[in-house]
């Protein structure tokens, strides 16, 4: 039996679970948003956790899940919690029916695609990118500080040069002009990344079940996700086939990261070098399988119904097909998209 | 003008901690009196008011230099190894920043603090980790489940959405039991007396977390059993005592990157 968490509109979520279904895989939909017709409870004993999750009038044994793919929303904001005050019991109901889920989570003998501790690598970028540096890939030229003058030193040195946030709190992605060199004061008080901005073609890497789904990214934008707003047009994404040293360069930096699924974010130059800006370990595949028809989400049902204690192998159908080790991209057909959402930024 | 005396100076040590860790404070000076040296005392304290933060990441290395308030530079280049005891960023910069923005500016210097601690050269115990920055921060819920797979005998826990109150990392010692804390360090254990196998069980539940150094704290069953009751990178050392610091001494003078 597989474990579906979250907001069953939510569109990853959605993919995954018609994919289930076209399986045939047997699994059970956890909405978030009916967390006060739900009970949990969970126990540790002698190594071993056991324990019941019940959703509305059926009981399901924990032990029973083989499987666990949560995409969980913040539960402070679910619509239910919206007219509640901070101390109301429901309140509190929320919170600890989701903590009690995150913390059976982590230790469930299960396959969960994917555990917290692992995707905390990502909460801090520059952080993270020390473990990918570890893995053989190229990382941006990075400065962090609260002194306006190295940052002045840093774009001449660089030219080009972007910031934006250190941890996981999502940020556009802008570069450093005049006006914002004239803000600079404003860092003193919390130091703030920078990088010098790398030239090339923005590549998507999904890794799943040892396979790996390559989308390349065409825009003008810096931050590639907003390019309807920062270029005028949306970005063009198409499938792209890895080279095999690539491809496995990627599964193996998943593994390492202990994640089982992951959005690898790439640059490659023009003279075919490899930089890695981050591992998504939650990654919102739908907006690159809507635009490519990569079958992301299959990939991802498909891991979930496996028998989890297998290793994934590093197997990947692109790789096999590509001509060679270099380059390291080759490419297929273009598609549009677009794309909107909040964030902050750093000046 | 205060002077900037770390750069003209040689090779050191750290121990990172707040001005009211006394363990942190403990082992400065055991480890001064020990001859480890030089060795520079940076309260976390200070650093929430470093005057000028410098962290650079290239293809190869990763560089720090941070200006504190009384004039000492700390500069990577110079740093020999540490001893971590940062849990959290200190409290002050973030209140400078609008209360709509304090919990992304708390976020944003934990994960600083978790980048720049991580690039620290040398020795550093414990080298910080994506689930707490001196060592690993698990609930007690997983302590115990990996307690029991190192082979300590642990508690039924049980967690429930109907539970009133978060169970963090609280220890689960019954009240008025008799407890005793141990360290567990590179392998071996330090502190209190237990039996062997239990000795060894703690220095394995320490590698699988793989943490350097953790405090594993255990209480007697009723039968007279050690049973597990909690753990922490962030234990008092002083129950360690001479031995513990020797060790300590050694492996940031001796030891190899860790």
């Amino acid at each position: 039996m597989i474990l579906v968490c979250g907001i069953p509109s939510e569109t990853p979520l959605r993919m995954v679970t018609s994919n289930l279904e076209r399986m045939g895989a047997e699994f059970t939909l956890l909405s978030q948003r009916e967390f006060p017709k739900c009970q949990l409870w969970f126990e540790v004993k002698g190594g071993e956790t056991i324990g019941e999750l019940q959703v509305a009038e059926r009981t399901y044994q924990l032990q029973e899940f083989t499987a666990v793919y949560p995409r969980l929303m913040d539960d402070r904001f679910l619509p239910e919690l919206s007219n509640e005050p901070p101390d109301s019991s429901l309140r509190k109901y929320c919170r600890s029916f989701h903590d009690t889920l995150m913390r059976w989570m982590e230790i469930a003998p299960a396959l969960v695609i994917n555990r917290c501790a692992p995707m905390a690598s990502n909460s801090s970028k520059p952080y993270q990118a020390q473990l990918i540096r570890e893995h053989g890939f190229l990382v941006p030229e990075t400065l962090i500080t609260n002194d306006p003058d190295s940052v002045r030193e840093f774009r001449a040195k660089h030219g080009r040069v972007i910031y934006k946030s250190i941890s996981a709190v999502r940020s556009i992605v802008q570069e450093l002009s005049d006006e914002d060199e004239e803000r600079l004061d404003r860092i003193r008080w919390c130091p703030t990344q920078f990088q010098g901005f790398v030239e090339g073609t923005n590549l998507r890497v999904h890794t799943v079940g040892g396979e790996a789904f390559a989308t390349a990214v065409r825009s003008e934008a810096t931050d590639y996700r907003y390019a309807a707003r920062q270029a005028g047009e949306p970005a063009e994404l198409r499938e792209v086939t890895l080279s095999s040293e690539l491809s496995e360069k990627c599964l193996r930096l998943s593994q390492a990261l202990e994640l089982e699924f992951a959005g690898i974010d790439l640059k490659v130059t023009p003279q075919d070098d490899v930089y890695c800006f981050e591992v998504n370990p939650s990654p919102a595949f739908s907006y690159y399988e809507a635009n490519t028809g990569q079958p992301i989400s299959a990939a991802v049902a498909r891991r979930l119904a496996s028998d989890y204690t297998t290793a994934p192998i590093a197997q990947n159908r692109l790789a096999e097909t590509s001509p060679g080790d270099a380059p390291h991209v080759s490419t297929c057909g273009p598609l549009p998209i677009p794309r909107a959402e909040t964030s902050r930024t750093m000046l | 003008m205060l002077a900037l005396f770390f750069l003209e100076g040689t090779e050191m040590w750290l121990v990172l901690c707040s001005s009211s860790d006394t363990s942190g404070l403990w082992v400065y000076h055991g480890l001064r009196q020990l001859g480890v040296g030089p060795m520079e005392l940076v309260l976390s304290e200070s650093l929430a008011f470093g005057s000028r933060w410098e962290h650079r990441l290239d293809g190869s290395a990763t560089q720090l230099r941070v200006t504190l308030p009384d004039g000492r530079m700390l500069c990577s280049s110079r740093i020999r190894g540490a001893i971590n005891r940062v849990v959290a960023p200190a409290p002050g910069i973030d209140q400078q920043a609008a209360i709509s923005d304090r919990e992304y500016a708390q976020a944003e210097l934990h994960a600083f603090y978790l980048s720049w601690l991580h690039g620290l050269p040398g020795v550093v115990i414990n080298r910080p980790g994506a689930v707490g920055l001196c060592g690993p921060w698990y609930h007690i819920s997983e302590w115990v489940s990996r307690a029991s797979r190192a082979g300590l005998k642990a508690p039924v826990y049980r967690q429930s959405a109907q539970d009133t109150a978060a169970r963090g990392d609280a220890s689960l010692a019954p009240e008025g039991t008799t407890t005793v804390n141990l360290i567990a360090f590179r392998g071996e254990v330090y502190g209190g007396r237990v039996a062997e196998p239990v000795a060894r069980a703690c220095a394995r539940l320490a590698q699988e977390a793989r943490t350097e150094l953790l405090g594993v704290e255990l209480y007697a069953s009723q039968n007279g059993e050690w049973t597990f009751a909690s753990a922490t990178p962030y234990p008092s050392l002083s129950v360690g005592g001479m031995p513990l610091l020797r060790s300590l001494a050694e492996a940031l003078t001796q030891g190899a990157t860790s």
